[in-house]
């Protein structure tokens, strides 16, 4: 074998690196060695790229770090050094255009039976958290009281934002880029309700108007869903007659469409929002204890008509009253999963309007040792594994009859009271202390 | 550890507000736009692409990413103000070189502007809602190049006359040309759309209007194709080779509207040379051409479909009603196919087999061959011929395909039912006369008609090759029980079945008493062996060959009709016969003892028969003698008799009549089929269904149906709605 053509040598910052054409090319071309290589991965001759004496290319950046990221790009796998601190390597991984190549490296594709606990993240707001919300690139945005932070995949924290310093009820990522806000009015300004803002600079960008009768109305901004066709939907509180579910144009910031709510139907003060893209509609789910009976529909927006619904209205309770907490439509299995205070799960036939609740007789596994300040469960469900949050461990469920597989638990914050999975990360957030979990499936093993 | 991060943070924080030179900002700025200035001016050799991407890094980091990207528009700015000074001032040809020339360097400085700028382009754009560097240079020289008044309609009118010159015959530089057009796409579709496609699809029609109209005026048609589908393709290669693929449709649109569409009555009806022409004249050709251009334009096929078919029925209805072809029957059916032929050929070398015009032939061929009422028979004895003689000689694939020829035509027939009359009648023959020419074409063509029209249109047809085997059976079995008649066969019997032929009237003659005898033996052992059958002897329909010694001792076989047999045989005891004593001693019926002595004695070469007085026809006092002077050169004789091949007047009118009796049960039987499922129908739909129903048959005629109707709430099958008269109950 001859003299490799492609062969490269650096000197960064003092220290001479070899390594070769082929191996910096998977950096990609929108990187520092995509400008200093031209298109056949051969130096970029248009520039004076032969900078010293030597034969070899000079950067003035940590060797340290370049060696890391350069075995990064020879193997895909990221190690960290204990004498490097990891923002550093960030940052030299900025320069080079590399963040990506960090972050896919850095944990493997979400699978919920195989999380461990990657870092646990204290805040400094005070009161407690009441919402966590994880973002599609690894980042997540958590709730205290006015204030949101927003934190990167490098957990870094970015400006915080508040909407008029109103209270948040809830928010969600509308892209990477942007966080949607919703919060309670102030009575007799126009102060609250729902804004769209840049989460790395945390600035307005969009705030939500509600119109009725061509008049701007004040309102409460209360469970919030986004469709995926730049679609957000917010159930709305208003002073009159602004009770429902409205529609605004996440492009554009206009509101677009406003389902009011009908006489003994709750859709205001509706708990929880969730698109189902299968059917075209939107699951508003009105739980105890903010009204005193549970209302679960679907709406339809073309049609304007509520083409699913059920109440526990009437429904005999039993003697261990169980009164469903947090509701998910599972479009797969068709039906909703509902949740009690005692972690019971139940099931509800979306195919047939009028139907009860089927509730699962896996009842209270660890019931006795029940924590000072307990938490409603929360549910959630990522590609057919269904999470369910309970005091102070969130328990994972698969398969078509909801087998319980794992379980979460980290004592440390007392009870949880949100968890959000997205960008192949689980968010918990506990409801003292201030202490958010990231939970990370671990890059696959080396054979 | 997090601790020990955290103040970090803080320390670097703490330092950058300290620590920074106000003016190193600007110092940093400076090099990044000189070498922004180098890179435009090719000097960028000299630039350490490390240095600057770090200091392009540095400023975004200090929080200086505006003052970068401001600077980055600013000096792009200047930069190709002064480039668009430089194209403005090129004179004629070479515009659009040195546009093309500034444009590449453009880029290439872009590139180099991006490498140098990519953190810039990573972190801060995306964050603060900016346009990209690549984008912004785009937008750029769009906003200072492409729409600066100088230029912009410059280039346009540049490119349109280029294209114009193309047209005319001129060479033009379409690698330049390419480059420049897809400078407009990269600028963006809107761009390309609005300074060039638009204004280009405009000239076009205006050219292509003015062109076809000097065109039209002086070609013919077929040329005037050929020169509309070179333009068509032109304009398409001209697409391929230097314009945005998707305006291919949008031009071949403006050519076919202006070359085609606009003129295409004038084309398809131009005297000489139109449609009809180029169909008259087979020119597979053209007719190609126009129907690849006409397919383009709506409503282009549907007219050329029109012509055809009127040109098509015009045609037909001459070639069907001609007299002078009538006369014919085999020539006339022949006719028929060579026009199928002649148009199946066109649709399928011209017309692309569109399924749209074999429809249309199909309904013309449909329409013109009803409107003579005897094609049936004309098919059916053109089938005969072919099964007589026709075949001879031929491979079998051969002829599957004048069967199926011949099926074709009988699909196009409504009166299915008349033809199955001739056909059983010339098949009957056939069979009986032992004429036909291949067992297996006969039996072909049964199987295709079956599969057209069903078990129940071949049974009886099936029925009479049986009787044909079973009669070959019969006489062995005869033959075998009686050895002492020898093995020579005298009498030959084919069994008939009553129904399954057609019907003639039972006439017997007297045999001459060998055969009777024989005939009495045959019948005792047929009826013998089969009880409760009846036997009649159809004299009419056989023959037979006898050895006959003329008055010189020459001996000949002849080969004749039964009846012609018992005329001869009398001359054993008799030189002399008259026409009355014949006529008593064999009881033929008069016109069939005429046609028979007609062709015993009147036919030269094949007299056998002397008649007194000499003349054409027999009268009632003529007297007979054996030939002794006959000769021949063959040993054996065939004397045929004189048979009329088409049917005449009266017989036509009696088969006629037939098919009408015969219809009445179908339709009635048609009638009781439906009202037993329907229950009760009005009388509109009681005829559209027995006419759908009898459709692979024959057309019923609607009045027929009436009276069939009546009939049958006559016999109490049907009754009259009491309160609607229009509606009919079925009863039973």
């Amino acid at each position: 074998m001859g003299i490799q053509k492609d062969r490269i040598k650096f000197n960064v910052g003092g220290r001479v690196f070899e390594t070769t054409a082929t191996t910096l090319a998977n950096a990609g071309r929108n990187s520092f060695f995509g400008a200093l290589f031209d298109e056949n991965w051969d130096l970029n001759s248009q520039f004076n790229t032969n900078n010293s004496n030597e034969d070899c290319f000079f950067i003035d950046r940590n060797p340290d770090c370049f060696s890391i990221l350069l075995d990064l790009l020879r193997t895909g796998d990221l190690n960290f050094p204990p004498n490097v601190p990891e923002r550093l390597l960030y940052r030299e991984a900025s320069f080079y255009g590399l963040l990506d190549h960090v972050r896919s490296a850095k944990w493997g594709p979400f699978d919920g039976n195989q999380l461990r606990l990657g870092r646990s993240l204290t805040g400094q707001a005070p009161g407690d958290g009441t919402a966590i919300r994880a973002g599609p690139d690894g980042g997540c945005c958590v709730a205290h009281g006015s204030m949101v932070h927003v934190y990167d995949w490098m957990l870094e924290e970015h400006p915080p934002m508040n909407l008029d310093y109103q209270r948040v009820n809830d928010m969600g990522w509308a892209d990477s880029e942007s966080v949607v806000i919703s919060a309670c009015e102030r009575l007799g300004s126009r102060d609250g309700g729902m804004g769209l803002f840049n989460t790395s600079s945390g600035e307005l960008r969009y705030k939500f108007q509600v119109s009725h009768d061509n008049q701007l109305k004040s309102y409460t901004a209360g469970a919030l869903s986004f469709s995926g066709d730049f679609k957000i939907f917010s159930s709305c509180k208003g002073r009159s007659n602004e009770y429902g579910i409205g529609v605004w144009d996440q492009v554009t910031g206009k509101q677009i469409d406003f389902f009011y709510e009908s006489p003994g139907w709750s859709l205001g003060d509706a708990d929880k929002l969730q698109w189902l893209h299968g059917r075209n509609c939107l699951l508003v789910a009105t739980l105890f204890p903010r009204k005193d009976n549970c209302y679960i529909s679907l709406l339809d927006f073309r049609e304007k008509n509520m083409v699913w619904c059920w109440s526990d209205i009437g429904a005999p309770l039993t003697v261990d009253e169980k009164r469903v907490r947090d509701a998910i439509a599972m479009e797969e299995s068709n039906s909703i999963c509902v949740v009690n205070e005692y972690e019971d799960l139940g099931f509800i036939d979306l195919r047939i309007t009028g139907g009860s609740v089927r509730w699962s007789s896996r009842s209270r596994l660890m019931k006795g040792n029940m924590p000072d300040e307990p938490c409603y469960p929360k549910l959630a469900l990522h590609e057919g594994q269904l999470f369910s949050s309970m005091n102070d461990s969130i328990s994972v469920f698969c398969g078509p009859d909801c087998v319980l597989t794992s379980r979460l638990r980290r004592s440390y914050g007392g009870s949880i009271c949100d968890f959000s999975i997205g960008g192949d990360r689980l968010f918990a957030l506990h409801s003292e202390e201030n202490v958010f979990d990231i939970w990370e499936t671990p890059p696959p093993p080396v054979i | 550890m997090s601790n020990q991060k955290k103040r970090n943070f803080q320390i670097e924080a703490f330092k950058h507000r300290v620590v920074v030179d106000p003016k190193y900002a600007d110092k940093t700025w400076k090099i990044l736009e000189h070498a922004i200035h180098e890179i435009y001016n090719h000097n960028a050799s000299g630039l350490s692409f490390e240095e600057l991407y770090r200091n392009a890094y540095n400023m975004v980091l200090h929080k200086f990413g505006e003052k970068l990207y401001e600077g980055l528009v600013a000096t792009m700015t200047s930069h190709l103000k002064e480039i668009s000074k430089s194209i403005e001032a090129a004179q004629g040809g070479l515009f659009l070189e040195e546009l093309n020339r500034k444009w590449n360097d453009h880029n290439k400085a872009l590139q180099m502007i991006r490498d140098i700028l990519m953190y810039m382009d990573r972190t801060y754009i995306p964050s603060t809602h900016k346009t990209p560097v690549h984008e912004l240079g785009l937008n750029q020289w769009r906003d200072y190049i492409i729409h600066s008044s100088k230029i912009q309609t410059r280039l346009l009118n540049t490119l349109l006359e280029l294209v114009h010159k193309e047209r005319t015959g001129e060479v033009i530089n379409r690698g330049l040309m390419r480059n420049i057009i897809k400078m407009l796409m990269d600028l963006g579709s809107s761009v390309y759309q609005e300074d060039f496609e638009k204004p280009f699809l405009e000239v076009s029609a205006e050219f292509y209007k003015g062109e076809s109209q000097k065109f039209i005026e002086c070609c013919d048609c077929g040329e005037y194709l050929k020169k509309a589908e070179r333009r068509l393709n032109e304009e398409m290669e001209r697409v391929t080779h230097y314009l945005d693929a998707k305006s291919e449709a949008k031009i071949t649109n403006v050519v076919e509207k202006a070359m085609i569409a606009n003129h295409m009555l004038r084309l398809v009806h131009m005297e000489n040379s139109g449609l009809v022409n180029m169909l008259l004249d087979d020119k597979y050709g053209d007719l190609g051409r126009m129907y690849n251009l006409f397919r383009r334009v709506p409503n282009g096929l549907s007219s050329i479909r029109e012509v055809m078919t009127s040109h098509l029925r015009e045609t037909g209805k001459q070639l069907v009603t001609d007299p002078e072809r009538l006369k014919d029957p085999v020539e006339f059916v022949q006719r028929l196919l060579d026009e199928k032929d002649k148009y199946d050929n066109i649709i399928s070398s011209a017309f692309n087999n569109d399924k749209t015009f074999q429809n249309a032939l199909n309904s013309s061929f449909e329409y013109f061959i009803n409107l003579n009422p005897r094609s049936p028979e004309f098919i059916s004895l053109f089938v005969d011929d072919k099964l007589r003689k026709g075949l001879k000689g031929v491979s079998e694939e051969d002829v599957e395909t004048i069967l199926d020829k011949v099926m074709m035509l009988f699909r196009y027939l409504q009166e299915k039912d008349v033809f199955e009359k001739y056909y059983k009648q010339h098949l009957a023959k056939r069979l009986l006369s032992g004429k036909t020419v291949s067992d297996d074409a006969e039996r072909s063509l049964i199987v295709k008609l079956k599969t057209e029209c069903g078990y129940q249109f071949t049974s009886k047809l099936e029925g009479m090759f049986t009787d044909m085997k079973t009669s070959q059976d019969t006489m062995q079995e005869f033959y075998a029980n009686h050895p002492e008649l020898g093995d020579s066969r005298t009498l030959v019997v084919q069994v008939l079945t009553t129904g399954s032929w057609p019907t003639q009237p039972s006439i017997t003659c007297n045999l001459p008493a060998e055969m009777s005898a024989l005939c009495e033996r045959f019948r005792s052992h047929y009826l013998g062996t089969h009880t409760g059958r009846r036997l009649s002897w159809q004299t009419n329909m056989g023959t037979a060959d006898i050895k006959a010694t003329f008055g010189k001792g020459q001996k000949h076989e002849l080969n004749v009709s039964t009846y012609q047999m018992c005329v001869l045989m009398l001359f054993n005891n008799a030189d002399r016969l008259s026409y009355k004593e014949t006529e008593q001693a064999t009881g033929i019926p008069a016109s069939d003892l005429k046609r028979c002595l007609q062709s015993l004695a009147c036919v030269k070469g094949k007299n056998v028969l002397r008649k007194e007085p000499m003349s054409k026809d027999i009268g009632e006092d003529d007297a007979f003698f054996v030939n002794d002077k006959f000769t021949s050169k063959f040993y054996k004789v065939k004397i045929g008799t004189v048979v009329a091949q088409k049917e005449s007047e009266p017989e036509k009118q009696e088969t006629r009549q037939r098919v009408e009796e015969d219809r009445k049960p179908q339709i009635e039987a048609a009638i009781v089929r439906i009202m037993k499922s329907r229950r009760v129908l009005d009388h509109n739909n009681i005829i559209t269904e027995v006419t759908k129903q009898l459709q692979s048959r024959f057309l019923a005629n609607p009045t027929e149906i009436k009276k069939r109707i009546e009939s049958l709430i006559e016999r109490d099958f049907l009754e009259r709605d009491n309160v609607d008269r229009k509606l009919y109950r079925y009863l039973a």
